[in-house]
């Protein structure tokens, strides 16, 4: 039956559901249409909506000054692990569940700085006027990256590029994608080195969908991977994480931290 | 509802989430905050879900370490902060009363919701509506029009994530009795928050 055709019985579905006593079958029917349906699924939300709200009148009771202790301890735990693991990579912390809200989260940040790298690809006949503005506009970006830019004047067919940054939002790798060799060109601009028993895994992260993996980057310089044009287009963004030598197999997703994240432009 | 105390936990929360940025000492200091203001309020609804105070300290630090943690993802959601961190603490004081009874302690000690006065049913007196939502205002002046039984009910139902026939044991009562009350409650709920959608 498609409940949308009985909105009385759809809502009354969905009030159980949000507070949980739709159980069994009938909450894995309501689930499977729910899936479907994206009305069904807001009034589905709606209703977990209302019902959280029952969190917020319950009577207030004043807890044991115990468990601040405990919890001030655990902090204090932490801080000592943190400050012993103390060569650990930038970004070690962010979560791979989180990663894709971050990536995006960051676009906004890294967006004028890669508008600057875009400029310099477009324009390389102007490079020494691009070259004075890139000083002006970026202080991240390093003479390294100018001489990538006249290494990539080579193949001026570049149709994508991304800047990715580390959590502080410093650029650190420049990725430029060239559709005539299916070539992705991958610079690192901050001289990070994984070490001898981790490998750099870069990750096309498509909406709604789960990270690709685009390959494993060879040690230090400038790396070349191979992608289709159509990874880099139906995703927003890029993301290398830090993995064991070799990297992950690409279907189970990343397992490591995301150190570096950015997103796609295309150049037209 | 106060919006100075809405602004006031967001404004911790984002200081809290700022990991790279922000010095540990000062994410820490917003955390204490954020614990001064919001604990009692919590800690409430693990007592209420777990029936046991010791429990509920309990799960209530673990709630909140997990809240330290977590922080940077409240940003993701358009919910209130007070029943963002409602939310988790409801998960997680059920995920650590699923834990006691995967582990079978204490699994002959049934819920026992009359003989513990921190059960008091919400709704039922006036609210202390200065740290509600308008939503929470909403579901209040909706459950207060329920009668006693079935607001006890449908609360419990949904706090302690309960089936019909989980409740009905809980409240020692038939479970055709329960079934009623619950298809009752939400059918007034319905024709009541449509009021204020």
């Amino acid at each position: 039956m498609d409940l949308m055709r009985h909105p009385d019985l759809a809502d009354r579905l969905a009030a159980a559901y949000g507070m949980g006593t739709l159980r069994g079958a009938a909450r894995r029917r309501f689930e499977a249409q729910a899936r479907e349906r994206p009305m069904l699924r807001a009034l589905a939300i709606a209703w977990q909506e209302r019902f959280a709200a029952m969190t917020e009148l319950q009577p207030g009771i004043a807890p044991s000054p115990n468990v601040w202790k405990k919890i001030a301890l655990e902090l204090e735990r932490q801080r000592d692990a943190a400050s012993h693991g103390a060569s650990r990579a930038a970004g070690r912390n962010v979560s791979v569940g989180r990663w894709r809200v971050l990536a995006i989260g960051g676009a906004i940040a890294t967006f004028a700085a890669a508008a600057v790298a875009i400029t310099l690809f477009m324009q390389v006949d102007d490079r020494d006027a691009q070259l004075a503005r890139l000083a002006r506009d970026s202080r991240s970006l390093s003479q390294k990256n100018v001489q990538l830019a006249s290494q990539l004047q080579a193949s001026p067919d570049i149709r994508y590029v991304a800047l990715l940054s580390d959590d502080r939002a410093a650029p650190s790798v420049l990725v430029t994608f060239d559709p005539k060799h299916n070539t992705l060109t991958l610079k690192r601009l901050r001289g990070f080195s994984e070490g001898e028993e981790k490998s750099l895994q870069l990750w096309a992260l498509p909406p709604g969908g789960a990270p690709q993996s685009l390959g494993v980057l060879p040690k230090g310089g400038v790396a070349k991977l191979t992608a289709a044009e159509g990874q880099l287009r139906e995703a927003p963004a890029l993301a290398i994480s830090l993995e064991p030598r070799g990297g992950v197999p690409g279907e189970r997703g990343p397992t490591g931290p995301v150190l570096f994240k950015g997103p796609v432009v295309p150049t037209s | 509802m106060d919006n100075d105390l809405d602004r006031t936990l967001i404004a911790l929360v984002e200081c809290i989430a700022q990991v790279s940025t922000m010095p540990l000492a000062r994410r820490e200091d917003a955390f204490r905050r954020l614990y001064d203001l919001t604990s009692a309020r919590l800690y409430g609804v693990a007592v209420r879900i777990t029936g046991n105070r010791e429990w509920a300290e309990d799960a209530l630090q673990d709630a909140y370490l997990y809240i330290w943690r977590v922080a940077d993802s409240y940003r993701a959601t358009l919910a209130p902060p007070l029943a963002w961190m409602g939310v988790i603490v409801r998960s997680r004081t059920l995920d650590f009363l699923r834990r006691r009874q995967a582990e079978r302690i204490d699994t002959s000690q049934p819920f026992d919701p009359g003989s513990d006065d921190t059960l008091a049913s919400p709704g039922a007196g006036p609210m202390d509506t200065a740290q509600a939502s308008e939503q929470a205002w909403a579901l209040h002046e909706c459950l207060r029009k329920l009668e006693a039984k079935q607001r006890e009910a449908v609360s419990l139902a949904y706090l302690r994530d309960l089936s019909h026939g989980e409740l009905a044991a809980q409240l020692q009562l038939p479970l055709g009795t329960v079934k009623t009350w619950i298809r009752r409650g939400i059918e007034q709920l319905r024709g009541c928050m449509a009021h204020y959608a």
